[in-house]
Order: structure tokens, then C-alpha cells, then sequence
């Protein structure tokens, strides 16, 4: 056990922070990054902002050589991601075009799709929307009711998806549909989001821009190629992709810089030495250092090859804690953080107020730990 | 960075396993006590060299044998000697030892079986040896031995080993490290009930609304391991405040949370619960509780800006 960074990791991050500093615009910290990486702005800078990371050779280094990586370890994978989360997330929704659309694509994808899809995530020119959750199916995903059916080479996709986040600029949709009657006879298909029968409708919510949309599928043809994996076997293949979402946002690592500026305020507005807000916010750093080092526990059992293992599941659950205890102390102590106050803090608010559903539930998170770390009997 | 043992550490871990295993139950004729010092655990930890081994290998490697030991039912001063005398002493007495601080009048942990007493006294930190210095048990629940000073010390006799935040810092590790190691026991002891107890026809283990929570339990406790070994590896003050903050704050939701599950057992002597939840009531308002640790991390990181 080793918690140092090694000198190739402290300078990894500096190069990144330097290249964040040289590529991101004056206005970033001020207009861009207040509206979260899924506002349309953000969408269309990650379009100018990763190719001239991948030209870098910053976009895709873990991914292995022969995929145009470089083979790096995960960890400078978390090295950049947190570095990208401390400045708000300049990659757009890319950020998880190379985690986990990228890996999932290398290990089942066709030669097809991966001559197709992994050259332009690997240039950073591509965005991707999830077709996961419906309106009846979210996190039991095995319930969705959008239809593959089969007519001749290809399929008919019929159904509905919602909350999906980024699909009003979205160039292809990673998309789940039931392709026959048994509850897990599911499908994965690479369609293009202007295939004729798409709709996507944005609606207003709580949470921030870009990420509330239902999108419509009517009579959408979508060719056999653009499967992923055998017919009816997409479960392996989701698990697989969850593996990677669950730690693939390094939440823990915004914490103090959100705090800096809460503090701040709290000081001008002469609070910075109330005994209750100190308790209490050492009570939430405190809560994001646990998340940052099971987090790193993920990130090691990676680095060394091993399976998916339920520590993706407590330190999601840690990380989300204390992003919880942090919107909360932000309504309580600085709530003008919603109206009038820091932008920036009212983006993480509004970005973290689903951050206990999406990506599967704190409670799903606490069933597999009840059964992968406990061995806790299963009810009747 | 590396989150796995080394082969070294491994070795350590399982010989501290191994000596361990004879105090996996409680002693004989102590099965029902609130608390039990084991001085021969103590003795065999000092011969074998175990309360060295931050001098020895490293301050995580310390940390390591105050979890591993602090997962037994019985007692020692593993953390007190293992971190914080090693640190401020740059030797490990063979003998127990108590932290004190605060009002003398009141009850101290460890204090009547301890040799030696590493002391708050003022801006600095001593050392007392206790021989010779007259000392009341104090009866309780908790499970450490408690006692107090018949009269106030002279501190005068005492060795100055330092300045009193340094022993205050590293007493947190201490804290951090033995309630790491009774929370994951007393999780532990939990678990193995829920599976056994049958409510309404099933294992309570099984329900839905005992799960999670016991869930959450497990993860606070594994969060309990890593933030004190980080602490005991870095050295730093926040790291060592941050520690016991999530520890300190933790101990009421263990302890609701891990007696509930345990039922009517969980408030008898019978059921070795208490030995765990209740050294970590001990532990949960020492140095001035979460709120005192995590007042630390605030004037560590935003003193200037407050």
C-alpha cells in the first residue's frame, strides 16, 4: 500500500493542468463551466476543445495501442478526469465516450463498428446519448418497452427513452431495445440520431441543462450491422458499461474547490468563524476524502486487471453522500447559491440532485453490496 | 499510488492474525464483562515486536496492527503505543498506556491498567510514569478500562516528549485506527446475527430494510480503514482530523444502527456487540469529538479565509 503519486503521475497532471490552462478560453471559468457539461454550449466547445486534446494525446491514452492509445495506466485516466472535473468538465458528454462507449466497443463491437465509431471518439469528434431509461424502465432496466423488431437484414425500433442527456445534440445513440419476449432479451444498437423517425423533445426540470429530453423512436430502420453482441444478449454488455459509470466521475474531487467558494462567501459575509458551519463542513470534507480514497481502491483493482468488484459500489455511494451533504449545506448556509449567488455552485446543486438515481439507485447500490460484501440472504 | 498490501504488510497483517486468534472469543470468566484488558495480548504484541513497527517498518504498517488488534474483544493499548508513543517518544514502553487530557478529575481511558500516561498538559505533551501514582477504577459501560487520578499528578515528574498538538494529532490516528478496527468486528458481529435470526419466517438479514443499512454500515467502516491509514501514512494533521471526523461522526449510525439489527441479544453481555460498540462510544467524544476533528480540518484548509 502506497498512497503517493509516482513522479510520472505528479508530472501526467501537471501536463494536463498545463494543457487545460493553454486550451480552455478566458470566459471559461465564467461563462462556459457554470452551465454544466451538458448545456448546449459545452456540447459544441467539447467539439473544438477533444480534438485538440487528442491531438495532444490527452483524449484516449488508456485506451490500448492498437486502438490508438497509448496503453496508459488507469490511473492517468483518474488523473485526467479529475483534472477535467476541477475545471468543469471541458470534455462535454466525450467524458464518457472514452471511459466506457470507447471500451465497450473495443471488447464486443464488430471490426465494422469499431473501423466506424472508435476513430471519431478517439479524435474527439463525436457525441453520444445513452438510450437506457423509459418512462416505465429505469433502474429496472430489464423492463424497457422499446421494440427491435426484426424485418429482413435489419430491425424496426418502436419506443421511447427519457432523461437522456445530451440527445438534442448527439450525433448516435447507444441504444437499448427489446429484441424478443423473455424479460432480458435485450439488444444494443449504434444508431445515428438523424435516422428518419428520431424525435427528441427537451423538458424543463431541477436538474441542469441538457440532460432532461425524451426521445421518440417511430418506425426508425436500423440496419443488423449496427447490432452490438448477439441478439437478446445485451445483459453482459450493460453490466460491463455500468462497471466503468459507476466510478467514472470523480465527484470527491470537486468538493474543495465548491467549499473554497463557499467559504469565501461565508467569510465576506463575516460567518467564516461560526463553530456550526466549521463542525460541519470538516464533516464534509471528511466525507469526500473517504469517497476519494474507495474511489482509488476501484481505480487500483483496474489498474491490476481485476474484474468488476462491489468497491465501484461503496465508493459510489460515499461519493454520493457527501456530494449530498454538500448541496445541503450549500441550501442551508449560502442559499442564495440559487438565485443571485455563485453560478458555479448552483451548477453543482442542479447537477447533483440526481446524483442518487442516475447510473442506478443508491438503493441498487446497496443491494449489491448487501449480496457481494455480505453474503446477505436474498428475501423470499 | 498503490491501495493493496505488500507482500510485507500482508505478513504482518497475518501474524498479527495469527497471534490474534487465541482472544477471538473473550478469556474465560470474562464473557460478560463490559470490558476486558488482555495483558498477556499486550505482552505478546511487545515481544513479538508488533508495537514497533512504526519505528520498525513504517507509520501505516503501525496502523495497520492498531486495526488488526483493535478487531479483537478484548483490550489493549495498541494504538496509544503503537502511534502515538512511537512518534512522540521514538520508543514503544513494553507496558500499557493511557492518553489523558482535560480535567485530571475525571475518568481517563486506560488509565488503571496503564504503566505509563502520554499527557495533554497545557501546549505540551508528557510523558508520566505511573508507578506509584494512585489511581481509582472507575466503573462504566464502555468498554476500555477507566479511571481516575486520586489526586492530580505531578506533572513536574513527567519527560516533556513534545508540543501537545503533535500528540493530539497522532492520538486521532489512534482513534481513527481502533475504531476502523471495532467497527468492521462490530459489523461483522451483526451480520453473522441477521443471517441466524429468524423474524416473521425469514432471516432479518434477508428484509430489504435491514440490508441497506447494513450495507451502509460496511462502507462507513471500510471508509473508517482507509482514511486512518492515509492518516497514519501521510503524517499530516488534516489527514489525521479528517480521519477521526468521519470516524467520530460515524459511531452514532454504527451504534443505532448495528444494536437494532441485534435486537434484544444486542443489550446483553452475552453477545459480544458491546465489546465493539461500545469501545467506539468511548472513542466517539475523545480530543472533543467529530465536531473538535473536524473544526481542525476547517482552520487547517480556510483558517486564512475565515
Amino acid at each position: 500500500m502506497e498512497f503517493a503519486w509516482t513522479e510520472e503521475q505528479q508530472a501526467y497532471r501537471t501536463r494536463v493542468k498545463g494543457a487545460l490552462d493553454e486550451l480552455l478560453p478566458d470566459d471559461w471559468d465564467s461563462h462556459y463551466a457554470p452551465q454544466g457539461y451538458g448545456s448546449a454550449d459545452q456540447i459544441n466547445f467539447s467539439r473544438e476543445f477533444c480534438p485538440k486534446l487528442a491531438e495532444r494525446g490527452l483524449l484516449v491514452r488508456h485506451w490500448p495501442a492498437e486502438w490508438g492509445g497509448e496503453s496508459a495506466d488507469p490511473w492517468e485516466q483518474f488523473i485526467l478526469a479529475e483534472e477535467m472535473k476541477w475545471r468543469g468538465e471541458p470534455r462535454g458528454p466525450q467524458y464518457m465516450n472514452v471511459n466506457w462507449l470507447g471500451p465497450v466497443l473495443m471488447k464486443y463491437g464488430t471490426p465494422e463498428q469499431q473501423e466506424e465509431h472508435l476513430g471519431r471518439i478517439r479524435r474527439g469528434e463525436v457525441i453520444w446519448c445513452q438510450g437506457y431509461s423509459e418512462p416505465g424502465a429505469g433502474t429496472d432496466l430489464a423492463a424497457l418497452q422499446t421494440r427491435a423488431e426484426r424485418k429482413g437484414n435489419g430491425y424496426v425500433v418502436n419506443g421511447q427513452k427519457i432523461w437522456t442527456s445530451y440527445s438534442r445534440l448527439a450525433d448516435f445513440c447507444f441504444l437499448l431495445a427489446r429484441t424478443g419476449q423473455g424479460r432480458k432479451d435485450i439488444s444494443i444498437f449504434l444508431v445515428p440520431m438523424d435516422t428518419p423517425g428520431i424525435e427528441v423533445k427537451p423538458f424543463p426540470g431541477l436538474v441542469s441543462d441538457g440532460h432532461l429530453n425524451e426521445v421518440f423512436f417511430t418506425d426508425v430502420e436500423v440496419p443488423g450491422s449496427a447490432r452490438v453482441g448477439e441478439e437478446g444478449k445485451a445483459w453482459d454488455i450493460i453490466t460491463y458499461a455500468l462497471s466503468f459509470e459507476r466510478v467514472g466521475i470523480p465527484r470527491y474531487h470537486v468538493g474543495r474547490k465548491l467549499l473554497d467558494k463557499a467559504i469565501a462567501q461565508l467569510a465576506r459575509e463575516g460567518r467564516g468563524d461560526d463553530p456550526v458551519i466549521k463542525a460541519r463542513v470538516g464533516r464534509i470534507v471528511a466525507k469526500f476524502e473517504a469517497a476519494r480514497l474507495l474511489t482509488y481502491v476501484v481505480v487500483d483493482q483496474r489498474a491490476k486487471g481485476a474484474g468488476p468488484s462491489v468497491d465501484a459500489n461503496i465508493s459510489r455511494i460515499t461519493a454520493s453522500e457527501a456530494c449530498t451533504d454538500l448541496t445541503n449545506f450549500l441550501i442551508e448556509y449560502v442559499p442564495d447559491c440559487l438565485t443571485t449567488g455563485d453560478p458555479v455552485l448552483r451548477e453543482f446543486h442542479r447537477g447533483n440532485i440526481a446524483a442518487t438515481i442516475a447510473a442506478g439507485t443508491y438503493e441498487l447500490q446497496l443491494n449489491l453490496i448487501a449480496r457481494g460484501a455480505l453474503d446477505l440472504p436474498r428475501g423470499n | 499510488m498503490d491501495m493493496e498490501l505488500t507482500g510485507e504488510q500482508r505478513l504482518l497483517v497475518e501474524a498479527v492474525e495469527a497471534l490474534g486468534s487465541r482472544w477471538q472469543a473473550m478469556p474465560p470468566g470474562h464473557e460478560r464483562d463490559y470490558a476486558h484488558y488482555e495483558a498477556n495480548l499486550q505482552g505478546a504484541l511487545a515481544e513479538g515486536g508488533f508495537l514497533r513497527a512504526g519505528l520498525d517498518m513504517g507509520m501505516l504498517e503501525a496502523a495497520l496492527v492498531a486495526i488488526e488488534v483493535s478487531r479483537l474483544p478484548v483490550v489493549t493499548s495498541v494504538g496509544a503505543s503503537a502511534l502515538v508513543a512511537a512518534v512522540l517518544t521514538g520508543d514503544v514502553p513494553d507496558g500499557p498506556l493511557a492518553i489523558v487530557g482535560g480535567d485530571w478529575r475525571k475518568a481517563q481511558r486506560m488509565l488503571p491498567v496503564a504503566t505509563h500516561a502520554l499527557a495533554l498538559h497545557g501546549e505540551r505533551a508528557l510523558l508520566l510514569d505511573l508507578a506509584g501514582v494512585a489511581v481509582a477504577p472507575v466503573a462504566s459501560v464502555y468498554a476500555y478500562p477507566y479511571g481516575r487520578f486520586a489526586a492530580e499528578p505531578d506533572w513536574s515528574a513527567a519527560t516533556d516528549i513534545g508540543d501537545a498538538a503533535t500528540l493530539r494529532q497522532w492520538a486521532r490516528v489512534a482513534i481513527a485506527c481502533e475504531a476502523a478496527g471495532a467497527a468492521e468486528s462490530a459489523v461483522a458481529v451483526t451480520v453473522a446475527h441477521v443471517k441466524e435470526r429468524f423474524a416473521f419466517g425469514r432471516a432479518i438479514g434477508s428484509y430489504q430494510a435491514v440490508q441497506h443499512r447494513l450495507a451502509q454500515c460496511h462502507q462507513i467502516a471500510r471508509a473508517m480503514r482507509f482514511l486512518a491509514l492515509h492518516a497514519a501514512w501521510s503524517g499530516e494533521a488534516t489527514a489525521a482530523d479528517i480521519a477521526a471526523t468521519y470516524a467520530q461522526d460515524h459511531v452514532n449510525k454504527l451504534a443505532f444502527d448495528l444494536h437494532q439489527f441485534s435486537g434484544g441479544m444486542g443489550v446483553t453481555c452475552e453477545y459480544q456487540l458491546h465489546f465493539f460498540s461500545y469501545r467506539l462510544r468511548a472513542l466517539q467524544g475523545e480530543l472533543g469529538g467529530a465536531d473538535g476533528a473536524a473544526s481542525g480540518v476547517y482552520d487547517r484548509l480556510w483558517g486564512a479565509a475565515a
